[in-house]
């Protein structure tokens, strides 16, 4: 009791405004404290203190490290991306599904679904709540041969790809490409180099990594998001109460259109003609392996990993569909 | 009715001897610009280049500097309408001005982390959104600076492998380095802006090749600095065998310490903060003030060490407005924290006295 009072008194003295709750949080950014991100999840932070939560936010380049140190107890927080936050939480962590959500007004209509208060018993997970989810950009296939822009034409090719990401390699690996393990810090300079053919990433890594190089002047960007990448904020359960945790989900929805905006100015910053457009009915096929392969995922057969979440396939389908109800998969026997 | 008479005769006679005065105009200056305009063009900017970069690199007071910057450079640039452009001179003058948007973005970053200390969501937001918006001004101008100092030089910084530059004095090798070190500082900008100035960030790894252009001992370690501020950023550009980059930013503080111009101090406590590494922060910061007792400032460019001191303070000024919620004390710049050094200090004994 004494020690407890004793910590209330140090905390009264150390802060000048005892009630709002002190929550640390790491924060993966590839370019650390100077990020696009981490400056956005600073105002994520200055939102936040308005509704009594003072977020103490740590810089992390390696996103595995950050997720070490909140796993350590490092932090009460943590921000990273989906294929991270999957062992906290695997319904928000299949956001990033392989082609599961093929546009950005189908991304929003999946965050504002999941803000609601009535999304909040899908955000607790193993001892573990979401605190807010914010878009990152689409991943897009990068290749040095525009002429690699359909599946078939991937068999045989090289494709540098995150050692961690067990989707990814289940789905090189079914288009017969070539997994060549990599990590966020050196695919950039694989691609770039030569030693792979094909690499994937948000449009932000096209200038700062200098993928053009890799491009050159025979490749290009194919324009169909292969996933969608967000960051999200996962907090230990217990860290905030639901209300609060609400309120947090729902900032991080209210920042969405910062988000959109900085993610558009980074794919504007792909000339228009380095785009590869695919034809619409390369894209049907493209629909189709990628929704048999998440089918696959989801449920563990055919040798591939059990990654994806159930609810979460079938709530992007429905989206998928009530957005687009021609499509064959939106009548398939076996819909998600 | 008789003035305007009189008006009207003047302008008739006036007018032919206006129009002998454009026709010689014309033929000496073939069809192009005035050529007053263009020697005064051209004298203007030889002037800035041989006596008044010299002069203000060798200031010791950034703010008037950079008041300078915002003043002189469109009237110097705008030479560029009749005669080339001074691109060395006007990428320091743009640098300056840079220098002015910053120091008011960091008065902005202050009161907000003041404000975020005192729990006034409201004022924190409002000071942190005026921060942007000075940020990405700031970005605006140091790309400006940045593409200048290529074109100076014409040096294409995309080019691979690296083609140096010709750099035919001292002053045009600082010149050189400081337009890439304006570029990189350009990307921190736009990204503190929420990227509003849309700074293309391949400048980062351009900046880390064409930094090999420079002798690094000649230079403080500024060069090698800044490599390795890269190297973090995008390890993906760290050749191999290189060492450890913040064991190269270390060395490169001792460089610049010896030759008198404290950029690389600046530039390690910019990685620390941007890599979260506060022990690197608290080494940066310190050795700054303790290589004050003895430095010989590099006199000819005392305004490079000047500029590098403002960072220096800005950065200790951040830690001390987030965490204690005000800048550093005077007595304390060089600590992080405001305890006191009397509490261990021996007494004497008073029982005799009293």
């Amino acid at each position: 009791m004494i020690r407890k009072s004793l910590t209330a008194m140090a905390l009264v003295a150390a802060s000048p405004f005892a009630s709002a709750q002190s929550v640390s949080m790491c924060v993966f950014d590839v370019i650390g404290a100077n990020g696009d991100f981490y400056n956005f999840v600073k105002d994520y932070a200055l939102e936040m203190k308005g509704h009594g939560v003072d977020f103490q936010l740590k810089p992390y380049t390696d996103e595995g490290v950050a997720i070490g140190d909140f796993n350590a107890g490092q932090c009460d927080a943590v921000a990273a991306t989906d294929i991270r936050i999957r062992p906290f939480n695997k319904f928000t962590g299949s956001i990033s599904a392989v082609g599961a959500i093929p546009t950005y007004d189908n991304l929003k209509t999946l965050l504002a679904t999941l803000a609601q208060p009535k999304a909040a018993p899908l955000m607790k997970d193993n001892g573990y709540e979401v605190l807010g989810i914010v878009p990152v950009g689409a991943g897009y296939l990068f290749v040095n041969d525009r002429s690699i822009d359909t599946a078939g034409e991937l068999a045989g090719k090289r494709m540098a790809t995150l050692d961690y990401q067990k989707d990814a390699i289940h789905m090189v690996n079914y288009v017969k490409a070539t997994v060549v393990p990599s990590d966020i810090t050196n695919f950039a300079g694989k691609f770039n180099n030569g030693s792979v053919d094909t690499a994937y990433a948000p449009a932000f890594a096209y200038e700062a990594l200098e993928l053009y190089k890799g491009i050159g002047d025979q490749g290009g960007v194919v324009d169909y998001p292969l996933a969608q990448l967000t960051l999200q904020m996962v907090a230990r359960d217990e860290v905030l109460d639901d209300e609060t945790a609400q309120k947090a989900r729902e900032v991080a929805w209210g920042m969405f259109p910062q988000a959109m905006n900085l993610i558009e100015k980074q794919e504007a910053a792909i000339p228009d003609g380095k785009w590869v457009r695919i034809p619409e009915k390369d894209i049907r096929g493209y629909q189709e392996m990628f929704r048999e392969n998440r089918i696959e995922m989801r449920d563990g057969v055919n040798g591939a990993p059990d990654v994806y979440h159930p609810k979460m396939m079938g709530l992007l389908s429905k989206i998928r569909c009530a957005s687009n109800p021609s499509a064959a998969e939106c009548t398939a026997a076996n819909r998600e | 009715m008789i003035s305007t008479l009189v008006t009207f005769s003047r302008r008739i006679s006036v007018a032919p001897l206006k129009l002998l005065t454009a026709g010689a105009l014309i033929l000496l200056a073939g069809c192009s610009a005035n050529p007053i305009y263009t020697t005064t063009g051209v004298v203007l900017s030889n002037y800035s280049e041989g006596e008044a970069t010299p002069y203000v690199l060798q200031m010791s007071d950034p703010k008037m500097a950079c008041a300078l910057g915002e003043g002189i450079d469109p009237l110097l640039y705008s030479f560029s309408r009749v005669t080339d452009a001074p691109d060395s001179t006007g990428s320091l003058l743009m640098l300056l001005a840079g220098n002015c948007a910053e120091y008011k973005a960091w008065e902005a970053e202050l009161a907000y982390l003041r404000a975020d200390y005192q729990g006034n969501v409201e004022a924190a937001k409002d000071a942190r959104e005026e921060a942007k918006r000075l940020n990405a001004l700031t970005a605006k101008r140091r790309y400006a600076s940045f593409q200048r100092a290529m074109a100076a030089y014409e040096f294409d910084p995309s080019v691979e492998p690296v083609e140096c530059p010709f750099l035919f004095s001292e002053q045009d090798e600082l010149t050189f380095l400081l337009g890439l070190l304006t570029g990189m500082q350009a990307i921190v900008n736009d990204a503190n802006s929420g990227a509003m100035a849309g700074v293309p960030k391949n400048i980062a790894p351009q900046a880390e090749r064409a930094a090999t252009c420079l002798d690094n001992e000649k230079w403080g370690g500024m060069p090698n600095a800044i490599r390795a501020l890269v190297w973090l950023l995008l390890p993906d550009t760290r050749p191999a065998l290189s060492p450890d980059p913040w064991q190269v930013l270390e060395h490169s503080t001792e460089l610049g310490a010896e030759k008198g111009m404290r950029v690389p101090h600046a530039l390690q406590a910019v990685a620390a903060e941007t890599f979260g590494r506060p022990e690197k922060l608290e080494e940066a910061i310190a050795s700054f003030v303790e290589a004050n007792a003895t430095i010989d400032v590099w006199d000819e460019y005392r305004l490079v060490d000047e500029v590098a001191a403002g960072v220096i303070r800005f950065s200790s000024d951040k830690h001390w407005s987030a965490n204690y919620g005000y800048r550093t004390p005077q007595t304390y710049f060089g600590k992080m924290s405001p305890e006191r050094e009397t509490e261990n200090v021996e007494t004497m004994s008073l029982d005799g006295l009293l």
